[in-house]
């Protein structure tokens, strides 16, 4: 390629200026990008805060149903015990109560 | 607060990547004729040439701690605005006729020795294919050399050079028509 050619080339591609207030704008707008980009992490901060403590409550409240459910069941076996320790007794009472009186014994030796 | 006209481009960088916004608006004061002038060459429409510009500077504003220096950041505007350029091209399979130089009221930093050249060149670019075109304006808008060039756009060396020579041999045979071109050899 000759010289004048590439002359030629490079004289017609040179940079372009893009106007006056090019530069004003991109800073203006990678300006409010930044406070878009803030903004929506402020927003998805408040959204975690607001998920972490739903998770806090509802997982204290499970606790607290479970805690429950666990108090019932072992009430339920205590009475559950009693009341067969209830019946045992009452069992081994009437059979105490109706077993035979045992007779006197006799002196076997009086005269002694 | 010190002004940052009379800064050194690694100072600008410094300042950009230490947030001060000084320092952003005089990298894109520095660099904006380059961008545009890569983005409008490439998609022959001031309006989206200022789009793709723009959206080049705010991923930069975005991307500016990866940036190692003024070097490494030219490189990377070249590099992003080429392949956005590209990209929209190849999405979009715009097709323009529209002379670029006279019909979108460029403003160069020095006008063409021949004007009408400068105009001739400008159309006869804008028939290339997307690739080729992106290979001629960073040949001659941005002044690589082939291994350069095929470092910004990702693509062989030799196909950076087919690209030239093919794009080369049309821009010869076309501008012969207009005005006589000294004996031209291979570049």
């Amino acid at each position: 390629m000759s010289e004048e050619l590439e002359a030629r080339l490079k004289a017609a591609l040179r940079p372009v200026d893009p106007g006056a207030d090019f530069t004003a704008r991109v800073v203006a707008a990678a300006g409010s990008a930044t406070e878009h980009s803030r903004a929506r992490r402020r927003r998805f901060a408040s959204f975690a805060l607001a998920a972490s403590v739903l998770l806090v409550v509802l997982g204290a409240y499970g606790w607290r149903e479970r805690q429950q459910e666990a108090g019932l069941a072992a009430r339920e076996a205590v009475l559950r015990a009693l009341r067969m320790t209830g019946e045992k007794l009452d069992l081994a009472s009437r059979l105490v109560n109706a077993a035979p009186a045992a007779p006197a014994t006799a002196d076997p030796d009086p005269g002694a | 607060m010190p002004t940052t006209e009379s800064f050194e481009p690694e100072q600008l960088l410094a300042a950009a990547r230490a947030g001060r916004r000084e320092g952003f608006a005089g990298l894109v004061r520095l660099h904006q004729a380059r961008v545009f002038g890569l983005a409008l060459r490439m998609l022959l429409d001031r309006f989206l040439a200022e789009d793709l510009s723009q959206e080049v500077f705010l991923q930069l504003h975005r991307s500016i701690g990866s940036i190692e220096s003024p070097r490494h950041l030219v490189f990377w505007l070249r590099q992003v605005t080429t392949r956005r350029a590209i990209d929209r091209l190849r999405h979009e399979r715009r097709v323009s006729t529209v002379p670029l130089e006279e019909n979108l009221g460029l403003v160069a930093p020095e006008p063409p020795a021949d004007p009408a050249l400068g105009r001739e060149i400008g159309a006869l670019i804008e028939r290339l294919p997307a690739a080729a075109r992106a290979v001629v304006l960073l040949r001659y808008q941005e002044d690589l050399d082939p291994v350069d060039i095929a470092q910004t756009l990702g693509m062989p060396v030799n196909t950076v050079k087919s690209h030239l020579k093919r794009s080369l041999a049309l821009l010869r045979a076309q501008l012969s028509a207009v005005a006589p071109v000294e004996t031209v050899g291979e570049a």
